[in-house]
């Protein structure tokens, strides 16, 4: 269930400066009189509680990636298939896994926007792709792989249309797909969505990137420009469109 | 008066043509310094320091300006070979006294280039640890873990043996834990096993290791190794042993004092 003056009535969406959600074990309220508002969360046992001091604007909860949990230590997602797909050479293919799902809640008005909570229910684990000495620390998940959309319990995960191409000429054992979060598009009706793709273009190697529309659905807030902006950085040096996975894809 | 004989008009012995060309030539030396100057600051600035990348540039800047303008000086016909010879023993007057200036500032350069370290990389540096804060043209300076800031000359930085723990995305760290003899081993290493799975740093690979590691006199030793991100490694590793102790005493299972059995004879 979901009450406020928002747009939208579902989890995500755009709401207004009163606005109070509950879903499964999701809380959240934000309630006060005047400029001065209460902010509280609760996920499971955890909770939350912060002041917020506004008279306009609005409360954004989106889909985020799934790297800032328990803190931002990687930009990278791995994603271990619950068994191997193998890939004749040339040929195309589109599959659908699941990825673990973190919820951003943003502040917002006409000039900035800026994330102060961040939560999950999933379990976090990271893991390295690569050798110690030059790998990538990686949030870690393991997804069944769907030859169509899976059903999905929409506060826990999403869901990755992937489409893997094999450019090689030889046969491709894949059993995990790693992807550079930066550039993580993320979409939502009423539950998160991507779309990615993995080309595979040597033995061994492949790049894989997001696609950066999805017709009917709404894109998420992106996290990074977010933090950006606070900072005062660009990052526009910093995304690349592409992660070139170098280490195999077993 | 043509413009030719403005030109050829001569002031303190100087043509007004050979001016006009020294100051073009001074005008130019000043727009390639200064391109120099705006590319050192974009190519360096998300690589070094604010304070560093100034250094640089105006090092650079400076260097270009003074050079320019001495090889300019030729075309108003002050010689450079009495600069030379002032110049040259200056040198090598400024060359003793600077030696070790100079032998500082050659290694910051090549701590750029090679970039063994970088800022906020924890490193050891001639037996102190501490956080790389500021790499500068001359000097490193090293924040140890209890606060204290140690400047190191560059030189002393280049030449040294280095440790930079940051350098690589994991790092390992080991626990030794003793289990009374009359435990099972094995049982131990499962919940130790199962409390590792629970953290979210503790790396999924490379795996965790844990396996009886020695016989000791007053238990079983058992060995666990874990791989952290290197950004979080310390809080991990401080945060996992009193874990893995309350779970083991939990289910039962003790890390015995030290003790020694006395056979009494009849």
């Amino acid at each position: 269930m979901a009450t406020s003056s928002g747009k939208q009535i579902n989890m995500f969406g755009v709401y207004g400066l009163n606005l109070k959600i509950e879903e499964g074990d999701i809380k959240i309220e934000l309630a006060g009189d005047g400029k001065e508002k209460n902010y509280f969360r609760k996920v499971g046992d955890e909770s939350v509680e912060k002041k917020i001091y506004a008279d306009r604007g609005e409360i954004i909860v989106s889909p985020v990636p799934p790297v800032n949990l328990p803190v931002n230590v990687s930009n990278h997602l791995m994603i271990e298939f619950d068994k191997s797909i193998f890939i004749e050479p040339g040929v195309e293919q589109k599959i659908f896994i699941k990825f673990p799902l973190e919820i951003g809640v943003f502040l917002s008005d006409e000039k900035d926007v800026e994330p102060f909570d961040i939560f999950t229910k999933t379990k976090l684990k990271y893991t390295l792709y690569g050798r110690p000495e030059d790998g990538f620390v990686c949030r870690w998940w393991k997804s069944e792989v769907y030859e169509k959309i899976p059903s999905i319990e929409k506060l826990y995960e999403g869901v990755i249309e992937l489409k893997i191409k094999n450019n090689y000429n030889e046969w491709t054992e894949i059993n995990k797909i790693v992807f550079n979060t930066i550039n993580m598009k993320i979409f939502y009706k009423d539950y998160a969505y991507c779309s990615a793709n993995l080309e595979i273009v040597k033995k061994s190697i492949g790049k894989t990137y997001f696609n950066e529309k999805i017709e009917g659905m709404k894109g998420a807030v992106d996290l990074y420009l977010a933090k950006s902006r606070k900072l005062g950085i660009s990052l526009v040096k910093e995304i690349e469109k592409e992660f070139f996975m170098e280490r195999g894809f077993k | 008066m043509t413009i030719w004989d403005i030109l050829k008009y001569k002031i303190a012995g100087i043509e007004i043509e050979a001016i006009l060309k020294f100051i073009g030539a001074i005008l130019i030396i000043v727009i390639v310094a200064k391109v120099v100057r705006i590319n050192i600051r974009r190519g360096l600035k998300d690589k070094l320091p604010d304070a560093t990348v100034k250094n640089f540039e105006k090092f650079a800047y400076y260097i270009i300006i003074i050079i320019g303008f001495v090889a300019s000086l030729s075309i108003i016909g002050i010689s450079l070979s009495g600069l030379l010879v002032a110049g040259g023993i200056l040198g090598i007057v400024i060359g003793f006294a600077s030696q070790t200036v100079v032998s500082n500032l050659l290694s910051g350069i090549f701590l750029v280039i090679e970039r063994p370290i970088g800022i906020g990389d924890a490193v050891r540096i001639e037996d102190v640890d501490g956080i790389v804060e500021e790499i500068k043209i001359l000097s490193t300076t090293i924040r140890t873990w209890d606060g204290i800031y140690a400047r190191f000359p560059n030189e002393k930085v280049f030449t040294s043996k280095i440790y930079n723990y940051y350098s690589s995305p994991v790092r390992r760290f080991e626990y030794k834990i003793g289990i009374r003899y009359s435990d099972d081993a094995n049982k131990a290493i499962d919940i130790i096993k199962r409390v590792l799975e629970e953290h979210p740093f503790v790396l999924k690979q490379p795996e965790p290791i844990v396996f009886v590691d020695e016989l000791g006199e007053s238990s079983v030793n058992l060995s666990v190794r874990i791989w952290a991100p290197s950004a979080v490694w310390f809080s991990v590793k401080t945060e996992m042993l009193w874990k893995i102790k309350v779970a083991l005493e939990k289910e039962g299972i003790q890390i015995p004092f030290p003790q020694r059995v006395i056979w009494m004879a009849k």
